[in-house]
């Protein structure tokens, strides 16, 4: 029994290493007073400031973000409108015909989706760069908010909704006062998750971005084919904490409300979910 | 207990502790084979504890555990020769009735024919012999406590453990399916561990219950021991409907309560001791003022079919429930009486040795009784 | 249907069909127009023809799906004994969430991560020179490209299988114990059993977005056309083919159906028994 637990704790040990390898790897050359991921050349602030001073990083950050912010706010509101349509649909076969047209471009390859929208927005002379991004990440992302809070609703207690008709509720007054707060846990979630979605999208971006405008991830791609510098390190180094930061507040803010905490884990990640 | 065969299942001082919280203290007992057992308590009281000690669910923090006379400690789960019916049934739900009747024989490696044959006399057994091919969704609770039972019994357990297993389902059924688990019980002659919070149930079917609370065993014995003759204050609440009072023992067979002395049948306490008096409310009657040995006020009175539950009061403010078979008038003053033997008294913290002590001490000598 | 009810349909189907409309139907319609038409309009399948007849493009589509094959394999082999651990930890939802955070690490971040790691001067071969061993060629191989694709998929793949395992009623394990199997069996015959909607997840996850890959075969994959995704990529936005490319993203969708199909055949089956 003891031996089996080592042996255990052995391999979950392994796999973390192996999963953390890179980015502790990428955190440490940000540190490196030389300027190649080769060779650790002493230690160093050097990136950090070198990545302050460097306008054209900080305003792609600042775009990226705002990219992620506004697509993730009106998916969340799109979604959550599709999720209720969906939720008051009679018939199954319905139903059924919009969870799989909802669900077409989760599964969808990045690729696809971008070659897609490519010709969309040509088709339609639609100039590519913010507002083509912007609509593209809206697009993907409504599908996930969609399914995050579909189930909420249909885990809402029915008379609920009873009950609010019965004391003289309207549309808009059940809506505001009884669906959406049921349904909020599952509007942040999907909030949540398109916001992560749309920083870390690449494949549709680099299809749809143009020429004048560009995310990180894909100035990254541009620059990691030329060799890149241990700017970059510095940035993901920093990322890496504002995300290390985000998921302790959320483990805490989940624990301590222990009732979600099994729904918790599932809200982070549910691309593979639902599918 | 000496000349008897080895007991089948044997608990030595067991206790168990959960990052120093102790769930049960000091557990000893001996289980006989071929018994119907009853671990008998409210939730939270340590039996369903007692009972993953005996499947091997849970390892002892300190103590022995027996089967058969040999130490179980650490046999793991699958190797011993019991099994479990869970409260909630466990039953797989990527397998039918059929298949899961047929996991235990089909790990023991078992060959087709005999799987086949165990699995159809185990259905016929819990009268489930149509229902091999449905799938656990399409059957009703009832039926899946049945699947669960034949399950168990698939794998010839030599002990069955039952947690709660009738809790989930209705009145009638529980009636019917208690009914049929004593059966079952009596036809194959093995032992049976069961777990309950109902003392209804416990009562009907056990030929030994434990009663339990706080981790400790507060009372073990026949059923009707142990309703007639409660330990403590908690057995007496918690087995049936009791009115318990504060008394003195004046002398033996003489105790006072409500202001006045009564006749009873108890004896070897010391002189003046406090105790506590029960007497149940089925024992109670009423009568006139006169024919009464206490006066009460009629307060409450509901109809329960084959008695009408009265509670009435006392001149001291004491409330006393009734059981009465005729009906009478809310405000009424009765007279309520009751014989000596009806009486049942408790000192405090008497230990279930003492008491028995006490009661063959008393029975045979007065004198000897008081230490 | 009554007139309030009916309105309020109307009001959430109106963004949300939009979307519908013209983000998810108009895009997979265009694909298919592109891929059927002549630069002039005209019904064609030459383009098809061109796709079948072309050696190139069937070895390709080979790769993919076997690269993605194996990308699925090895994370599946990794990750259900990594979510059967975790599931048997006191803190699980703390250690997923440990698993889940280098998602959120930007996916060229941890490519580019690799990058350092594998190039001929870098980190592993340094360290396998320790050993003796001559500076070895390790990026812009195959195995390069599948250990990075498996490292960026494992949780993707963790996760369903967790959940999928968190839902398991631990009661069925005890009662497995019970009837005498031990732990081996127990695995076997109950908890993988019953695990198989999440291993379908899983594989839905990783096989999809794998066949499509080209971020990595472009970076780590020593810049080489070898998977349907880097196809497509190559034709949208280098050689300016588009009707060549969206032939072949319209075979991947197939690809993609067809994988969705045959997982979710079984997965509804065992959907039916859980109830």
């Amino acid at each position: 029994m003891v031996k089996k637990i080592k042996w255990a704790n052995g391999y979950l040990w392994l796999v973390f290493i192996l999963l953390y390898l890179p980015i502790f790897f990428l955190i440490v050359y940000s540190f490196n007073a030389g300027d190649v991921m080769q060779g650790w050349e002493g230690f160093s602030f050097k990136h950090y400031t070198e990545l302050f001073a460097d306008t054209r990083i900080i305003e792609i950050v600042v775009s990226t973000l705002l990219i992620a912010l506004l697509s993730s706010l009106i998916a969340s509101i799109i979604g959550t409108a599709g999720a209720l349509y969906i939720y008051n649909l009679k018939y199954a076969l319905a139903k059924n015909i919009f969870l799989s047209l909802n669900n077409i471009l989760l599964v969808s390859p990045d690729v696809i989706i971008g070659a897609s929208f490519l010709i969309l927005f040509t088709v339609m002379g639609f100039a590519l760069g913010f507002t083509s991004v912007l609509l593209s990440h809206i697009a993907f992302s409504i599908p996930i908010v969609v399914l995050m809070v579909l189930p909420r609703l249909q885990e809402m207690n029915q008379s609920l909704v009873a009950a609010a008709k019965d004391l003289g509720a309207n549309n808009w007054q059940m809506l505001s006062r009884v669906i959406l707060p049921v349904i909020s846990p599952g509007i942040l979630a999907g909030f949540f998750m398109a916001f992560t979605y749309s920083l870390d999208d690449f494949a549709v971006t680099f299809f749809v971005t143009g020429n004048g405008f560009t995310t990180l991830s894909v100035e990254i791609y541009s620059r990691a084919r030329q060799g890149v510098s241990l700017e970059i390190n510095a940035l993901s180094a920093m990322m890496f904490m504002v995300s290390l930061l985000l998921v302790l507040a959320y483990y805490i803010i989940s624990t301590r409300s222990g009732k979600n905490k099994k729904r918790g884990t599932r809200l982070v990640l549910p691309a593979s979910e639902g599918l | 207990m000496s000349n008897e065969p080895t007991p089948i299942i044997e608990f030595k001082n067991v206790g168990l502790s959960y990052d120093d919280n102790s769930v049960l203290k000091n557990i000893d007992f001996e289980l006989e084979a071929g018994k119907f057992y009853t671990l008998l308590g409210p939730s939270g009281s340590g039996k369903t504890t007692i009972l993953n000690l005996i499947s091997g669910q849970l390892t002892v923090t300190y103590g022995d555990i027996l089967f058969e006379g040999q130490v179980i400690n650490h046999v793991p789960v699958e190797k011993r020769h019991m099994n479990t019916v869970f409260q909630d049934y466990g039953l797989f739900p990527n397998m039918n009735v059929f298949e899961n009747v047929a996991f235990g024989p089909s790990i023991k490696g078992k060959s087709k024919k005999e799987i086949k044959a165990k699995v159809t006399e185990m259905l016929e057994l819990v009268k489930l012999g149509e229902y091999a091919d449905r799938e656990i969704t399409e059957l009703s609770g009832g039926q899946r406590q049945r699947v669960a039972i034949a399950r168990a019994l698939a794998n010839d357990p030599e002990v069955l453990l039952l947690d709660e297993p009738l809790s989930a389902l209705d009145y009638k059924l529980r009636k019917e399916m208690q009914y049929e688990l004593r059966e079952i019980q009596q036809r194959l002659g093995i032992t049976f561990v069961f777990v309950t919070h109902d003392q209804e149930e416990a009562l009907a079917m056990s030929d030994w219950i434990f009663v339990m609370n706080d981790g400790v065993i507060q009372q073990n014995g026949s059923p009707e021991d142990i309703y007639d003759e409660p330990i403590n204050h908690f057995v007496a609440d918690f087995i049936g409907e009791s009115n318990i009072l504060d008394g003195i023992m004046t002398a033996d067979y003489l105790v006072h309560f409500t202001g006045k002395d009564f006749e009873n049948v108890d004896a070897g306490m010391r002189p003046n001791e406090r105790v506590e008096v029960v007497l149940r409310p089925e024992d109670l009657d009423l009568t006139t003022v006169e024919n009464g040995k206490l006066v009460v006020t009629i307060d409450d009175q509901s109809f329960r079919g084959d008695y009408y539950e009265i509670t009435a009061i006392d001149d001291d403010g004491n409330e006393w429930q009734v059981q009465a078979t005729n009906k009478s008038k809310v405000g009424e003053r009765v007279g309520l009486t009751f014989d000596p033997e009806d009486i049942h008294i408790m000192r405090f913290n008497e230990s279930e040795n003492d008491f028995d002590a006490r009661l063959e001490s008393y029975e045979d000598d007065d004198d000897n009784a008081k230490k | 249907m009554p007139k309030s009810k009916q309105q309020r349909q109307l009001f959430y189907i109106i963004p949300y069909g939009i979307w519908l409309v013209l983000f998810v139907i108009a895009p997979l319609i265009l694909l298919l127009f592109q891929s059927l038409t002549t630069q002039n309009g005209h019904f064609t399948l030459q383009n098809y023809a061109t796709y079948f007849a072309s050696g190139t493009y069937l070895l390709m589509t080979f790769n993919s799906v076997w690269y993605a094959f194996l990308i699925t394999i090895i994370t599946l082999v990794i990750s259900y004994p990594m979510a059967y651990l975790l599931n048997r930890l006191k803190q699980k939802h703390f250690w997923l969430l440990l698993v889940i955070l280098p998602t959120w690490i930007n996916l060229l971040l941890k490519t580019y991560a690799f990058i350092g790691l594998l190039s001929k001067t870098g980190t592993v071969n340094n360290f396998i020179g320790l050993m003796g061993i001559a500076p070895q060629q390790l990026l812009f191989s195959n195995w390069s490209f599948l250990l990075v694709a498996a490292y960026i998929e494992i949780p993707f793949m963790i996760l369903p299988i967790f959940n999928s395992l968190a839902e398991i009623n631990p009661r069925l394990a005890q009662a497995s114990r019970d009837l005498g199997a031990n732990q081996w069996q127990t695995l076997r015959r109950v908890i993988l059993p019953l695990s198989m909607p999440g291993i379908k997840a899983g594989i839905q996850a990783v096989f999809i977005p794998s066949l499509s890959l080209f971020m990595i075969t472009r970076l780590i994959g020593g810049n080489r056309v070898i998977t349907l995704g880097t196809a497509i990529e190559e034709h949208f936005l280098v050689t300016q083919n588009w009707r060549l490319g969206s032939t072949i993203g319209v075979i991947l969708i197939v690809a993609m159906v067809i994988t969705m199909v045959l997982t979710r055949e079984r997965a509804r089956k065992s959907s039916r028994n859980r109830g």
